[in-house]
């Protein structure tokens, strides 16, 4: 029960602290913005194509925005030794790991719930009829890559290269997540293909349940002085 | 304390083992080039397969095994676990390398195109990738006990996205010719010679695999010996340098 506590603690310490500052949500935004339109010039004006890679384009800038947003999760906690007194307080590592797996994935979801407008008109794609299972799919989607995110930013935040040895790590272990994510929302946008997105949300759903239970059980390793 | 020569030596059992590679060696060459039959289909390159898919099958055993060794380290703390969990996965990343090779080699003629984005060639391609970052990670934590265990956990992590890889690239797309052997031996569509030469150059590139691992591991702990004397060797110097400047 206090375990619990002390995951909602931490979560809430994190968005208190991410929405007082406003540094990543502002760099996330509008990295993810930028990633979309240069994207979509990128592609070309080829109306059919665009519509064809509007959730492919979705989904690389989600990626990238959940690298940044963990990797800053930490560096806000390493200024000042402000992690290492986290540390030393009397919760289990994995409560820490969860508390900030918690706050990334709510931001996560936020920004790709504001990416998603933007992305139907940048892409001229129509909003799916099935948009409850969009949201699942967002929701499923973040909730993997958050998992990962957290747990090598986690890692890397001490080593030195660590803002490129970051994505270098976590986009071989993800890419069930991204093809998942893909497929699932494609299916849905484009030929609102319910039963192909259900069979690629189950992937997504077995994913996320074996890396919680992994990477809570083996965190404590990796942040341990 | 042993002289620096002794201790390189290699150890008897090993200079046996390693001298018997070489005839099996060759006899898994002679089995897969001249006395296995041609294909009906593909004639001579299922030659190419004996090779490639026993590298391939010894490849997956060997990320397998730098997880359990990193898992060991994990659990018991011994620093020779790590030492065979970083050789288990240096050999990991040969075969891997290799086998990438091999299917490409096999994918030109058969499928006319070098490079397919099939189920088992993009795993490995992954893997490749996965395995790199292992060894990055390794490279960047210089203090050998945090480097073990950091270097555990990613390689758990590793070998747990294996499946997932798997089935996420097979859903993706698959050209792959359908697998012949079923892993609970019903279903075999080879000929017993073919069967045979296969499962002989797969327990050949296994015993590759382990004489390599074994080795490498020996000399692993000799360096493990000698970072931690020196070690030592620095922090006795340290006070009685007292003032001056190292450079």
């Amino acid at each position: 029960m206090n375990d619990l506590l002390a995951v909602l603690w931490i979560a809430r310490k994190d968005l208190l602290h991410e929405t007082r500052s406003k540094a990543t949500t502002v760099a996330t935004l509008f990295f993810s913005a930028v990633t979309l339109v240069v994207l979509a010039f990128a592609i070309g004006q080829d109306e059919q194509l665009l519509r064809g890679a509007a959730t492919g384009a979705l989904w690389v800038a989600i990626a990238f925005a959940g690298v940044i947003s963990a990797a800053q999760s930490y560096q806000a906690d390493l200024e000042d030794g402000a992690f290492d007194h986290l540390l030393t307080t009397p919760v289990p590592r994995a409560a820490v790991y969860l508390g900030k797996l918690l706050a990334n994935w709510l931001f996560m979801l936020v920004l790709s719930l504001l990416m998603l407008p933007v992305t139907f008109v940048l892409y001229g794609a129509g909003f799916p009829g099935a948009w409850p299972w969009l949201l699942a799919t967002v929701a499923l989607g973040t909730l993997g890559f958050a998992l990962i995110a957290v747990f090598y930013a986690g890692l890397t935040a001490n080593l030195r290269a660590r803002e490129s040895l970051l994505p270098v790590l976590m986009f071989p272990i993800v890419v069930p997540i991204l093809l998942a994510s893909v497929r699932a929302s494609g299916a849905l946008v484009g030929v609102g293909d319910l039963e192909l997105a259900q069979g690629w949300l189950r992937l997504l759903v077995a994913f996320d349940l074996v890396y919680a239970v992994l990477c809570t059980a083996i965190y404590h390793f990796v942040v341990e002085e | 304390m042993m002289d620096a020569s002794e201790r390189l030596r290699r150890p008897a059992y090993l200079r046996i083992w390693g001298a018997l590679l070489v005839p099996l060696f060759l006899a898994a060459a002679y089995l897969g080039l001249v006395w296995s039959p041609q294909d009906v289909n593909q004639g001579n390159l299922i030659r190419i397969m004996y090779a490639h898919v026993s590298v391939a099958w010894i490849g997956f055993v060997a990320v397998g095994f730098t997880a359990l060794f990193g898992a060991l380290f994990l659990w018991r703390g011994k620093r020779r676990d790590d030492v065979l969990a970083a050789a288990s996965g240096e050999m990991a990343l040969l075969y891997s390398s290799l086998t990438i090779i091999g299917g490409m080699t096999y994918s030109r003629p058969t499928l006319n195109t070098f490079w397919t984005w099939d189920a088992k060639l993009t795993l490995t391609a992954l893997m490749v990738a996965l395995l790199v970052g292992y060894f990055i990670v390794r490279a960047l934590v210089d203090d050998p006990v945090r480097r073990g265990r950091v270097s555990a956990v990613v390689a758990i992590v590793v070998a747990a996205s294996l499946p997932f890889n798997y089935l996420a690239a097979e859903w993706f797309r698959t050209l792959h010719p359908s697998r012949s052997i079923a892993l609970d031996g019903s279903g075999v569509t080879m000929a017993p010679e073919m069967l045979f030469t296969l499962l002989f150059t797969t327990v050949v590139a296994g015993l590759i695999y382990a004489w390599f691992m074994v080795d490498r591991a020996r000399l692993g702990h000799i360096e493990a010996q000698l970072e931690a004397e020196r070690a030592k060797r620095e922090l006795g110097a340290a006070p009685s340098a007292g003032g001056v400047v190292r450079v």
